[in-house]
């Protein structure tokens, strides 16, 4: 057997197979928090999330509340809970569409969140409205005029977040800066697209695609290590397995450190 | 890393029929093996829901290609009453001569009821002998599971997943909790330190390292393995040393 990956002197993989973490920091730019009806969680809350993400070298987790995005907890609460870990956790401001005056409170408070509010999140599929509705208006202008980021959950086909509702939404609001989670996930064609024909504004999110194989190295041969974020839908995947998918992914160490922290800092800076 | 043995019990070979991803051959199977570290690997046919008998001659010709034997086999199984396989000895007798290890169906595919009826001679035999039945073809058909394992509850078998990624806990603990001889794979389950609380609850025995290649890297889940916060034995076990005995223990 030739040497395997994890035993690589100096690399970041044997780094990771021995202690766990590398020399520089992770960021996590998809989380979510708290209970979800679908699945049995036993570590959803902010202290065990945490507990598990210090784990693995991850310096900071960007997460909307599961129940703040059907509407049931208001992103103050949540800004609460960061405030509670301010050394890891930081928040997506959830956009419930079908709550229009939530949104527009919530967005007045923005700037009282700093740190801790770095964005918004669009949960698109789930809340049923696309993208392109007008209820989703109101957000889109708060974060084309201050250049922030909202995490959008994209999917390839979907009639509310796909590849050409979220071409023509990232073209129109070009100072948004769009992470567009799980990649599109299935349609890479528009995935490389929302990158490659808008101004600058658009980075791809890999939730659920680290582990696959071969993918993460067609993400780069199309779109460049330099727009892709790392993410694990945390408390729904281990980190180590998303920040394995990304060492295991056959591109090269430059391209790893892109996307697991240099991209974010780039956005968000060092001290965020 | 060396002194751990990883033996892969989620793992396909062959080119499909449909373009799916695939590792064509041997070669490129070790190959990837290698680059990962990944000692051995159950492997079964990436076209078996296409052909039981063919892609279990698929199978043996590809074991003709693994003079280090790395590789173990997987056959698939059929109904008994058209006669397409031959009867228990003599099917078990040819698996130990072509280096197959276990056995695998396709019920839903193949167009039969996976049921006692139509199986009962050939699962009856494998449960006897502790021969290993990986249970791939029910990956997410959780009633289908249930009326199979209540139809078979002393097979020794090992459920494959690795087509969801979201964990399946609500399903699976009651069978590991039902059934002694229920085992599964970690390939798609990413729960954050779900191996180890399933290992802590159930048995570390239980429980199978899995890549899911070809759809899956072999290496996303060997760091999530590692650093799940096992004992160094528990990590041992799910590892390789599992299957390596399930395996060992089959009387063919």
């Amino acid at each position: 057997m030739r040497t395997s990956i994890w035993e690589k002197p100096g690399s970041i993989a044997e780094a990771y197979w021995k202690q766990g973490h590398a020399d520089f920091p992770v960021y996590d730019m998809h989380g979510h928090m708290g209970s979800h009806y679908a699945i049995y969680f036993k570590r959803c809350e902010p202290a065990d999330v945490v507990a598990h993400i210090k784990r693995a070298g991850v310096k900071r987790l960007v997460f909307a509340h599961h129940d703040a995005l059907w509407g049931g907890l208001r992103n103050e609460k949540v800004w609460e809970m960061c405030c509670q870990f301010p050394e890891h956790l930081r928040m997506y401001v959830a956009i419930n569409p079908h709550f229009p005056e939530t949104i527009k409170e919530d967005l007045a408070k923005f700037d009282q969140w700093a740190p801790f509010a770095v964005g918004l999140k669009f949960l698109a599929d789930y809340h049923r409205v696309a993208v392109t509705d007008k209820a989703y208006e109101y957000a889109l202008k708060f974060a084309n005029e201050r250049g922030i980021p909202i995490l959008n959950h994209t999917w390839g086909g979907s009639g509310f977040d796909g590849g050409p509702i979220m071409l023509e939404v990232t073209q129109k609001y070009p100072r948004a800066k769009f992470f567009i989670g799980h990649c599109l996930y299935g349609d890479w064609d528009y995935a490389s697209r929302v990158v490659n024909e808008t101004p600058g504004n658009v980075w791809l999110e890999l939730t659920a695609i680290p582990g696959e194989r071969g993918i993460i190295e067609m993400l780069v041969e199309m779109v460049g290590s330099e727009r892709i974020l790392y993410g694990t839908d945390m408390p729904w995947f281990d980190e180590f397995q998303g920040i394995g998918g990304v060492l295991s992914a056959k591109i090269t160490e430059d391209d790893m450190r892109n996307i697991l922290y240099r991209n974010a800092e780039s956005i968000l800076g060092k001290n965020w | 890393m060396k002194d751990c043995l990883f033996f892969d019990a989620n793992c396909k070979l062959g080119a499909g029929a449909a373009g799916e991803a695939c590792l064509p051959d041997v070669s490129a199977l070790l190959s990837e093996m290698d680059y990962y570290g990944v000692d051995r690997a159950l492997i079964r046919h990436t076209n078996i829901i296409k052909g039981a008998l063919t892609s279990n001659e698929k199978i043996a010709e590809f074991l003709c290609d693994d003079p280090q034997k790395r590789l173990c086999g997987t056959w698939c199984i059929l109904p008994s009453q058209c006669d397409e396989i031959p009867a228990p000895e003599l099917f078990f007798s040819q698996m130990k001569a072509a280096r197959v290890g276990a056995i695998t169906l396709s019920p839903f595919e193949h167009r039969y009821v996976p049921c006692r009826l139509t199986l009962g001679k050939i699962l009856d035999a494998a449960a006897e002998r502790k021969v290993p039945v990986l249970l791939d073809a029910f990956a997410g058909r959780w009633t289908e599971l249930y009326a199979f394992m209540k139809e078979f509850p002393y097979l020794t078998c090992i459920y494959l997943e690795s087509i969801g990624k979201w964990g399946s806990d609500r399903n699976l603990r009651p069978l590991l909790e039902n059934y002694e001889g229920f085992h599964i794979d970690t390939a798609g389950y990413w729960v954050p330190e779900g191996i180890r609380d399933l290992a802590e609850k159930y048995g570390a025995e239980r429980i199978l390292y899995g890549s899911g290649s070809p759809r899956y890297n072999h290496g996303n889940g060997m760091l999530q393995l590692r650093h799940n916060g096992l004992n160094d034995n528990d990590f041992a076990l799910i590892a390789g040393k599992n299957l390596e005995r399930l395996l060992k223990g089959a009387e063919l």
